[in-house]
C-alpha cells in the first residue's frame, strides 16, 4: 500500500467516525427527555468500563476512558443548551431538515425512520416539534402524512416551501468523468432520468436521498456519485458536482411545522380538515360558505376515510387565522354542515418564493 | 471541395444557430470575456463589464490548451461552476473551450457552445464526441489549416448528427512576426461563398496586439462576419493567461460604440 491510499483510507475513517458521532450526540440529546438530570454518573461509569472491556491492543485502555469521558461532556454539555427536539423523517440532510433548519434555526434537528415515528414522538413529548411534507407541486399530496394529520391531536404552528433543487454529490477524492453509479431515492433518480442518461450513469435506487449522500461519506465507494440536496454536501463533505440537475422545472414540497400546542399569535392561514355527510350539495354548501365571506383557498385536497372507505374527507387551507371574526363565523356554521371538523390550527404563511 | 456532403451550401442557404434568444447567422454576436477563468471575483466582474457594453455571451475557459506544461491549465470543473455563476447572475449564455472526449458531456451540462480550439481543430475523436452533443460548437480556424481541412472539421461534427457549427476565424501563421498571427479577413467572404455556416473572428487572436484589436473589428464587420470573439480582463496586467492581449471592459466599451453604428450602416448599403 502506498502512503497516498493509506491517506485515502484513514480520510475515510475519519469521517466515519465524525457520522457517526453525529448520530450520538443526537441519541444523548433524545435521552435528556427521560432524565430527571442531565448527568447520570453510573450510567457514565458502565459506558466507561464496558469500553474497557474491549480488548484493542493498538488503542490502549486509559486512551478509551479518556476519549469517551471527553465525548460524555460533550454530550452534557449539549443536553445542558436549551436547544428544540425538532424531529423530521429521512436521514441527516433530507429534504425535510433542510426545512426544520429553516423553520428552527438553532433547533437540534432528529432524525426519525418512518413519519409515524415523528407524529408519536411529538404527541408523547419525547420530541418538541416535528416537520412533514404534506404536498408536492409535482407528486401531489403525501398521502402517508395527510393520513396521520387525520387523526393526531398535534397543531399545525408554521409552514415551508422548500425548493426541491437536486445535486450531484461525490466525495472530493472522486474525479467527475470517472463517475459511473449514482444512488439515490427512486423519485429523485426518476426526476433526473435525462441528466443521467446524457451523461451515460447508472442509476441505483436507494432508501433516502440523503441516505446514499450519508452512505458515499461512510463507504466511499468507487466511480460512485448520490443525488441529493445542497445540506447533504455540507454535512457529510461532498464536493458539489453539478447543481439543480432535475429534468423538469425544480419543484416544490410544502412541509408543516407541528407541535404540543397552537401558534401563540393570530397566523395568517388556517389549515382544516373535514368530511361531509354522504348527501348531494353538502360540499357545495360548505365551500359556499368561504366564497360568501370572501376567504381565499390555498389548498383543498380530498382522501378516502380510513373508517368509512365509501366516504372522503377534505383537507382544506385557507387565508386568515382562525380568529379572524368572519372566519370563526364560517367555522362556527360548518360545524353544522359536516359530520367531522378538525382544526389543526393557523400559523405564519411562508410566502417568499423559494430559492 | 469534394466530401463536403453536409457543410457545403448552395448560394443564399444559410445556417442560423438559436442559443436562447440569440440567433447566431441572424444578427451580429458579440462574445466577450476573459481567456480564462481565474477567480470568481475576476470572472463575475468581467462579465457584469462586457453584459453592459452590450456583449451577447460570456467567454472563459475553464480548460486551457497551453504551449508550456507548466503554464495555468485553468481551473476545470470549478471554472465550470463559476461560469455558471455568471450566466446566472447576467443572463448572458457560456461559451468555453473543451479539450478532452471525455470532458464534453460535462462541459456540456455548463455551457451554452462548446468551442474547439485552433489546437485541438484537427482533434477528430474530439470533433466526433462534440458532434454527438446537444450543444452548438464553435470550430475555431487551425492556425496552420486551409479552408477545406477546416471545413472537413465541420463535416466530422455535422456528420455526427450536430447541425450547429459556427465557424470562427482566429489567424493563421505565416512569416509575418509583427502580428502574433496573421487574421484571415478574406476567410470570411470565401466561407460564405463555400457553406451555409455562420463565421465570426476572433481578432484578439488574430492579431495579439491590443492596438490592432479595434481597427480588424470593425474590418471583420465590414467583411460580412456574423460575430466577432474578444478576450476583455477586468486587470488585464494580473491575468494569468494572454495577458497583453486583453481589453479592458472601457476600451471594450469603447469599441461596441463603433461596432453598432457601423452594423447597421453596413446592413443599410445596396447589395
Amino acid at each position: 500500500m502506498k502512503l497516498e491510499e493509506i491517506r485515502k483510507k484513514i480520510d475515510k475513517i475519519d469521517r466515519e467516525l465524525l457520522v457517526l458521532l453525529q448520530e450520538r450526540m443526537g441519541m444523548a440529546l433524545r435521552s435528556k427527555k427521560f432524565k430527571a438530570n442531565v448527568t447520570d454518573p453510573n450510567r457514565e461509569e458502565a459506558v466507561l468500563t464496558r469500553a474497557e472491556r474491549l480488548n484493542l491492543d493498538l488503542v490502549e485502555r486509559s486512551f478509551t476512558r479518556q476519549l469517551l469521558k471527553t465525548i460524555i461532556e460533550e454530550s452534557k454539555r449539549l443536553q445542558e443548551e436549551d436547544r428544540k427536539l425538532v424531529a423530521f423523517q429521512g436521514e441527516h440532510g433530507a429534504y425535510g431538515e433542510v426545512a426544520a433548519r429553516l423553520l428552527m434555526p438553532g433547533g437540534a434537528f432528529i432524525p426519525c425512520l418512518e413519519f409515524v415515528d415523528v407524529f408519536r414522538g411529538v404527541e408523547e413529548g419525547y420530541l418538541d416539534l416535528g416537520v412533514v411534507p404534506v404536498e408536492n407541486s409535482l407528486e401531489g399530496a403525501v398521502t402517508q402524512v395527510n393520513d396521520l394529520l387525520t387523526s393526531t391531536n398535534l397543531k399545525v404552528i408554521g409552514e415551508a416551501r422548500i425548493l426541491v433543487k437536486h445535486c450531484l454529490l461525490a466525495t472530493e477524492a472522486t474525479d467527475y468523468r470517472e463517475i459511473r453509479l449514482v444512488y439515490s431515492h427512486p423519485q429523485a433518480l426518476a426526476q433526473c432520468r435525462n441528466f443521467l442518461m446524457r451523461n451515460n450513469l447508472e442509476a441505483r435506487p436507494f432508501y433516502d436521498t440523503a441516505g446514499a449522500a450519508k452512505m458515499l461519506a461512510r463507504e466511499n465507494p468507487r466511480a460512485a456519485a448520490a443525488i441529493s440536496s445542497r445540506l447533504c454536501a455540507e454535512l457529510y463533505d461532498l464536493e458539489i458536482i453539478k447543481e439543480g440537475i432535475e429534468d423538469g422545472p425544480a419543484n416544490t414540497t410544502r412541509f408543516l411545522l407541528l407541535a404540543r400546542e397552537p401558534f401563540e399569535g393570530n397566523g395568517e392561514k388556517t389549515s382544516i380538515i373535514f368530511a361531509t355527510p354522504h348527501e348531494a350539495g353538502r360540499l357545495y354548501a360548505v365551500l359556499r360558505l368561504f366564497a360568501e365571506n370572501n376567504i381565499n383557498l390555498t389548498r383543498i385536497a380530498s382522501m378516502p376515510l380510513r373508517s368509512d372507505p365509501s366516504n372522503y374527507c377534505f383537507f382544506l387551507d385557507f387565508e386568515g387565522s382562525q380568529k379572524d371574526e368572519k372566519a370563526a363565523d364560517v367555522l362556527k356554521k360548518m360545524e353544522k354542515l359536516t359530520i367531522s371538523l378538525k382544526i389543526l390550527g393557523s400559523y405564519p404563511a411562508h410566502t417568499e418564493v423559494p430559492k | 471541395m469534394k466530401n463536403l456532403k453536409l457543410a457545403a451550401g448552395e448560394i443564399g442557404q444559410k445556417t442560423v444557430v438559436r442559443v436562447g434568444n440569440i440567433e447566431i447567422g441572424r444578427q451580429f454576436v458579440v462574445i466577450a470575456g476573459p481567456c480564462g477563468v481565474e477567480t470568481e471575483e475576476q470572472t463575475l466582474e468581467t462579465a457584469r463589464a462586457v453584459k453592459a457594453a452590450g456583449a451577447d455571451m460570456l467567454r472563459g475557459g475553464a480548460f486551457k490548451p497551453r504551449t508550456s506544461p507548466y503554464s495555468f491549465q485553468g481551473l476545470g470543473l470549478r471554472g465550470l461552476k463559476i461560469l455558471e455563476k455568471a450566466r446566472e447572475e447576467t443572463g448572458l449564455p457560456i461559451v468555453t473551450e473543451v479539450i478532452d472526449p471525455r470532458d464534453v458531456s460535462w462541459v456540456s451540462e455548463f455551457a451554452d457552445i462548446l468551442q474547439i480550439g485552433t489546437r485541438n481543430m484537427q482533434n477528430y475523436t474530439l470533433l466526433k464526441e462534440v458532434g454527438r452533443s446537444d450543444r452548438p460548437v464553435l470550430l475555431k480556424r487551425g492556425m496552420y489549416s486551409t479552408l477545406e481541412e477546416w471545413l472537413n472539421c465541420a463535416e466530422y461534427i455535422l456528420s455526427e448528427g450536430n447541425p450547429n457549427v459556427i465557424l470562427c476565424e482566429r489567424g493563421i501563421r505565416t512569416f509575418e512576426k509583427y502580428t502574433r498571427n496573421t487574421l484571415d479577413l478574406s476567410a470570411v467572404p470565401s466561407i460564405k461563398e463555400l457553406t451555409h455556416l455562420p463565421i465570426i473572428v476572433d481578432p484578439t487572436h488574430g492579431t495579439g496586439r491590443i492596438s490592432l484589436i479595434g481597427p480588424m473589428s470593425l474590418a471583420a464587420v465590414a467583411a460580412g462576419a456574423d460575430g466577432m470573439i474578444i478576450e476583455v480582463h477586468n486587470n488585464p496586467k494580473a491575468a494569468l493567461s494572454d495577458a497583453d492581449q486583453a481589453l479592458t471592459p472601457q476600451m471594450f466599451a469603447e469599441l461596441m460604440k463603433r461596432v453598432k453604428p457601423l452594423k447597421a450602416f453596413m446592413e443599410k448599403l445596396p447589395e
